[in-house]
């Protein structure tokens, strides 16, 4: 970043970042359009299947649990980086936060709202899905607390409200910032927003200590959300999902693709918005070497988890990953075995870390990577279970992929408003660290 | 105080008596208790691995506090060749393993030994090629620092799964090889808050203050990880119930003396730490986190007892006597660095 006067560079961050706030252009229009599109075309689907009954998906026995389960873990999984880089970060006082973390927390609170749609979609009756609150009631319907369906309602409620405030919080000096630069109705939204942010230094005080709070909060939720998660499965019996490395194993993954997501989101938003002085090389690179670390992770739990299999007297564990390698779905197996652990051992190469359109080709395939990777867990453990009398194969109705899509174009047209509502970095810290 | 200075040919000879000492401790006396010596290696296993680890991390991620201590901790690298040593004497006592006697393709007495030999070689070469870039602030550091916790998290998994929980094969618990490495990591933290307060002066021209308030922030992280890794595992083993899996949580939990253990491992890994490094005031002072590190290590030290110790029977006197054996000499090889550390710095670079 050029050394200019401080004053001077302290006006260009407020006027750069908030100049993306501007009028959009016929591109941004045609994909909020594309968006749109599917998202309705989802929730037509959805509205289908509720008036129809859960026999449009192809969910049945003995795979119960098919791309909707997969869907809800894998954005939950998505949801994860936006706390890692903001709060986790901020802890271990990581300055190259600054260029991702608007972006990654906008991101954690889309994926979840996203994520929250499939315990629903799943359902055969949606309109009761208040049975699995702990609510008062006379008829002493109590959810059964044993169940890690009713944690992970705690546990994904709990963490998106910390994520929405944290993302809040973090955002209100630059609400004040954005009241202040812009006119009209939009200030008169932003002063609302602002909750009378005036700079003083006793807010500055709170704030500091608010902000440092909440990411310490936040930081053990990001472990105990994917882990409780990952409980869904490895409470069970079933062969593939009772195994005690599931917890960090899933915590990994998730980071794993949340920060791929990161990468998928912020280079195109680096490019067209032309925030190349903000968001530099150096600071993907860091990203990339998160992403690597967590791959390694989850590499190792792929060895662990399939060298225990074939370990002492455990013909069903055996057979389930043999099943996995070369069963029905083996092509997905061997395609997440490359998207998960073998493209990103690329990342050792300094050269490949800082080429932005290859780390851009990988952060997509590690995403396909790893959504597979839910769909392989839970399919094959479902598909292949003890007793070969009820084995059987899944194959996903176009009802699911449809929803499937809506899933994306949710995701995508929450993040493309966010472009254009909120400041997309975050100005007070980039006054910080550079100005 | 004055110190006694010793020489590293003296260091070594110290070594040699030391293995000789424990060699005849172990196959010298009565041969009832055989869990002892298999104790031993594997707490000190994780804790010099694990101290030198803690460098190569921060190391890799550049904090910047660890040059008050890069010294005192790689100057336990020596001490990894000497748990090869261990390992070498430790063999003849392989038979205690149950799966000896049905052998097969992973769990046989040949290729147990082969690939423990080989990692913990791998373990030492990596770590004097990783000291001694360190030291010299190197370009290869990085790189070497990668290589070594590649071979630190291969051996601690190892150490996890050949040297303990085969004790009670078929037992199995997949999530037991990283809790290992992340625990070597938990004490070779510990380490680093004791070897701080043993000599509180910084290597380099550093902030003193800041070193210890940076070892009780990384104790307190460790300990909500150590805790969550616990129950992560716990709480599948409890839930799912199967024969198979809760004999080894039952068979220790039911015995007085070792639910006891349980508890006090779970206080001094966990709660102790926990509650103690949450105070911005405790982790300003090296005296309480060299305190919380020795209640650390104690705890990491019960928790072993409380792996090996239903599986093979345990002599107490010897087990206390064999640490602080190892303890002294920890303490001999970094109070004697400076002699066998600007050796390895300057070897290549004259």
């Amino acid at each position: 970043m050029n050394k200019t006067d401080p004053i001077e560079a302290r006006e260009r961050f407020e006027s750069d970042v908030l100049s993306v706030m501007g009028r959009p252009g016929f591109r941004y229009f045609a994909a909020l359009g594309f968006c749109a599109f599917l998202v309705t075309l989802g929730f037509g689907l959805w509205g289908w299947q509720i008036f129809r009954g859960v026999g449009v998906a192809g969910i049945s026995h003995p795979v119960g649990w098919g791309v909707y389960i997969t869907n809800f873990v894998f954005w939950v999984g998505i949801a994860h980086s936006g706390t890692l880089i903001s709060a986790v970060l901020f802890l271990f006082r990581a300055k190259f936060r600054t260029s991702f973390n608007r972006a990654a927390e906008a991101m954690t609170v889309f994926a979840l709202m996203v994520a929250g749609l499939f315990p629903l979609i799943h359902l055969g009756r949606v309109w009761i899905f208040y049975y699995l609150l702990p609510y008062p009631n006379q008829r002493l319907l109590w959810p059964n607390f044993r169940s890690p369906l009713i944690w992970d309602v705690f546990a994904v409620t709990t963490y998106m409200i910390v994520s929405l405030v944290f993302f809040y919080v973090g955002m209100i000096p630059d609400l004040a910032v954005a009241r202040r630069r812009l006119k009209g109705f939009a200030s008169r939204i932003f002063a609302i927003l602002s909750l009378g942010w005036n700079g003083s230094l006793g807010q500055w005080r709170h704030y500091n200590k608010l902000y440092i709070f909440l990411a310490a909060f936040a930081t053990p939720l990001v472990a105990s959300v994917h882990s409780i998660v990952s409980w869904d499965f490895a409470v069970s019996i079933v062969p593939g999902w009772h195994t005690t490395i599931f917890a960090p194993y899933f915590v990994a993954g998730a980071i794993l693709s949340g920060t791929a997501m990161v990468i998928t989101l912020v280079w195109p938003m680096q490019r067209i918005l032309k925030l190349e002085n903000y968001i530099t090389t150096d600071h993907f690179e860091a990203i990339a070497k998160i992403l690597l670390l967590t791959s390694l992770i989850v590499s190792y739990s792929y060895i662990v988890e399939t060298g225990f299999a074939f370990y002492g007297e455990h013909p069903f564990e055996a057979e389930q990953f043999r099943y996995r390698s070369f069963g029905d779905y083996a092509v997905l197996y061997w395609v997440m075995i490359f998207c998960n652990s073998l493209l990103p051992l690329t990342l050792f190469v300094r050269r490949l870390r800082r080429s932005l359109p290859y780390l851009f080709v990988l952060s997509l395939l590690v995403n396909v990577g790893m959504w597979i990777e839910r769909f392989v867990i839970i399919v094959n453990s479902l598909a292949r279970d003890y007793d070969p009398y009820a084995w059987g194969t899944y194959t996903p109705s176009p009802v699911e992929i449809g929803i499937t899509l809506m899933s994306f174009g949710l995701f995508f047209l929450l993040y493309l408003i966010f472009l254009k509502v909120l400041p997309i970095l975050s100005i007070t810290e980039l006054k910080e660290h550079h100005g | 105080m004055e110190t006694i200075r010793l020489r590293t040919s003296h260091l070594w000879f110290l070594l040699v008596i030391v293995a000789i000492t424990m060699a005849i401790m172990e196959y010298g006396g009565p041969q009832e208790e055989k869990g002892t010596f298999l104790l031993t290696i594997v707490f000190w296993a994780g804790i010099l691995q694990g101290a030198i680890a803690v460098v190569a991390v921060t190391d890799l991620i550049e904090a910047r506090w660890i040059d008050a201590l890069r010294e005192k901790l790689l100057s336990l690298y020596p001490l990894l060749y000497f748990l090869l040593i261990l390992f070498l004497i430790f063999i003849p006592r392989a038979g205690v393993f149950p799966w000896t006697a049905h052998p097969g393709a992973w769990l046989n007495e040949t290729f147990f030994i082969i690939r423990n030999i080989l990692l913990l070689l791998a373990a030492c070469l990596a770590a004097r090629f990783f000291a001694r870039a360190a030291l010299r602030r190197d370009s290869g550091t990085k790189r070497w620092a990668v290589i070594y916790l590649f071979i630190f998290v291969a051996s601690q998994s190892l150490v996890a799964f050949d040297w303990v929980m085969s004790l009670e094969y078929p037992w199995i618990s997949t999530l037991f090889g990283a809790f290992f490495f992340v625990e070597a990591l938990y004490g070779g933290l510990a380490m680093a808050g004791i070897l701080f307060f043993s000599e509180p002066r910084p290597d380099a021209s550093f902030p003193v203050k800041a070193a210890p308030r940076d070892i009780g922030l990384l104790l307190f992280g460790f300990s909500v990880l150590w805790g969550g890794l616990f129950f992560a595992q716990f709480l599948l083993i409890w839930y799912g119930h199967l024969p198979e899996e809760i004999s080894f949580i039952s068979e220790r939990i039911n015995s007085p003396l070792y639910r006891a253990l349980g508890y006090a491992f779970l206080a001094f890994n966990f709660f102790i730490p926990f509650l103690v490094m949450i105070s911005r005031k405790a982790k300003g002072q090296a005296g309480v986190v060299a305190a919380v590190s020795g209640v650390i290590l104690t705890g990491i030290f019960i928790e072993r007892i409380f792996y090996i110790g239903p599986a093979l029977s345990l002599n107490e006197g010897a087990a206390f006597f064999q640490t602080v054996l190892m303890f002294t000499a920890v303490l001999a090889f970094v109070n004697n660095r400076n002699e066998f550390l600007s050796r390895l710095a300057g070897k290549d670079a004259a």
